[in-house]
């Protein structure tokens, strides 16, 4: 239990920043985050521990959500941010809602790539399993969803 | 243009001979050059949202407890644990039972819920009588130290309103047969551990 432990320790904040990203719901981010750990544990906690099979995990739990439940509130909360310095604060929340704002008007392939490339600090080859497909695709999806969302930035700036 | 190198050279994706290339057009392109710090700012925004798990929600993993029995009864071992445990049963009852111990541990519950004016605590070591927590100044935070027996139990939160809450900060749950859930603790033997 103690590898375990430190496996949790080492990704629970990614994958809740992947999750948040996905699902821009904190409340919902924070119950995928514990579900995947609880199944991971009970099917795999004797297997090799994998980042990666924890992120296709909480992917999939994530797609069951939204076929379900529907449960995803745009910009819910979102714009929690850690900062102590309450004008900074202001600043940070202001650009991560605009963040979060121009990521939901991304496509949805381009979001769930972006969310793991950006929270997961896995690489592509390990993404690339994830996601059942090339590395070679990784590299030109994951540069265009950054293009799409610097668009959408100044979009949202300028208009 | 090579722009795609920016998210390779932001990922430290690059091998030597793209490294090679992001270095040369930085220096003859003034426009790939800015942007690639462009990418960068936006990737700074990016990576600055909220990273941390709100710590109401942190799941609480114990010793060697917390993944308890329950999640094993629901899995495809549930047969062969019904014949373990039909067997474990007239073992029982066959052989001389041992005086038996009951062992108990300090628990402190703690939840983080300011806006409540009260919460108090109800399971199996409280037989399901509600027991109120204390409010910890004006920090939101409610706490209660009890000593729970060595062994599994159920439990849940009370607040107004008569609505029930899981343990936020426990993986580990259980559907009641009412329709609602329970968190599930396991206070082991000697070295179960109080939580802090």
């Amino acid at each position: 239990m103690h590898r375990f432990r430190k496996f949790y320790i080492d990704n629970r904040d990614k994958l809740f920043g992947y999750l948040l990203r996905r699902s821009g719901n904190r409340h919902l981010a924070a119950d995928l985050v514990q579900e995947t750990f609880t199944r991971y544990l009970e099917r795999y906690r004797n297997h090799e521990q994998s980042p990666a099979l924890l992120y296709t995990i909480g992917r999939n739990l994530f797609y069951d959500e939204m076929r379900q439940n529907n449960r995803l509130v745009p910009g819910e909360e979102i714009g929690q941010v850690t900062v102590a310095d309450q004008e900074e604060a202001y600043i940070a929340k202001e650009e991560s809602s605009k963040i979060f704002a121009a990521m939901e008007r991304l496509g949805e392939d381009e979001r769930d790539i972006l969310a793991l490339v950006v929270s997961s600090g896995l690489s592509y080859q390990e993404i690339a399993d994830i996601r059942q497909c090339s590395v070679a695709n990784i590299k030109v999806k994951v540069h265009r969803a950054r293009q799409k969302l610097k668009k959408l930035l100044q979009e949202n700036t300028h208009g | 243009m090579d722009d795609y190198l920016i998210s390779l050279f932001i990922d430290d994706e690059m091998n030597l001979d793209e490294k090679i290339v992001f270095v040369e057009t930085v220096h003859t392109s003034r426009q790939f050059s800015l942007e690639a710090v462009a990418f960068l700012e936006q990737e700074k925004m990016l990576r600055a949202l909220p990273a941390q798990m709100p710590a109401s929600v942190m799941p609480r993993l114990q010793g060697n407890t917390v993944f308890s029995w329950s999640s094993l009864f629901r899995s495809r071992w549930q047969p062969m644990l019904a014949t373990a445990m039909i067997l474990m049963g007239l073992a029982f009852f066959l052989t001389p039972s041992p005086p038996t111990l009951t062992t108990q541990s300090e628990q402190r519950f703690v939840l983080y819920l300011p806006q409540a004016s009260q919460a108090k605590i109800v399971g199996t070591f409280t037989n399901w009588n509600p027991v109120p927590m204390q409010k910890i100044g004006a920090s939101g935070y409610w706490s209660l130290t009890l000593k729970v027996p060595q062994g599994e139990h159920r439990y849940s939160y009370l607040v107004e309103d008569g609505n029930r809450l899981v343990d936020p900060t426990v993986i580990a749950r259980e559907h009641d047969d009412f329709g609602g859930e329970n968190s599930v603790l396991v206070v082991g033997g000697g070295d179960a551990d109080p939580v802090s």
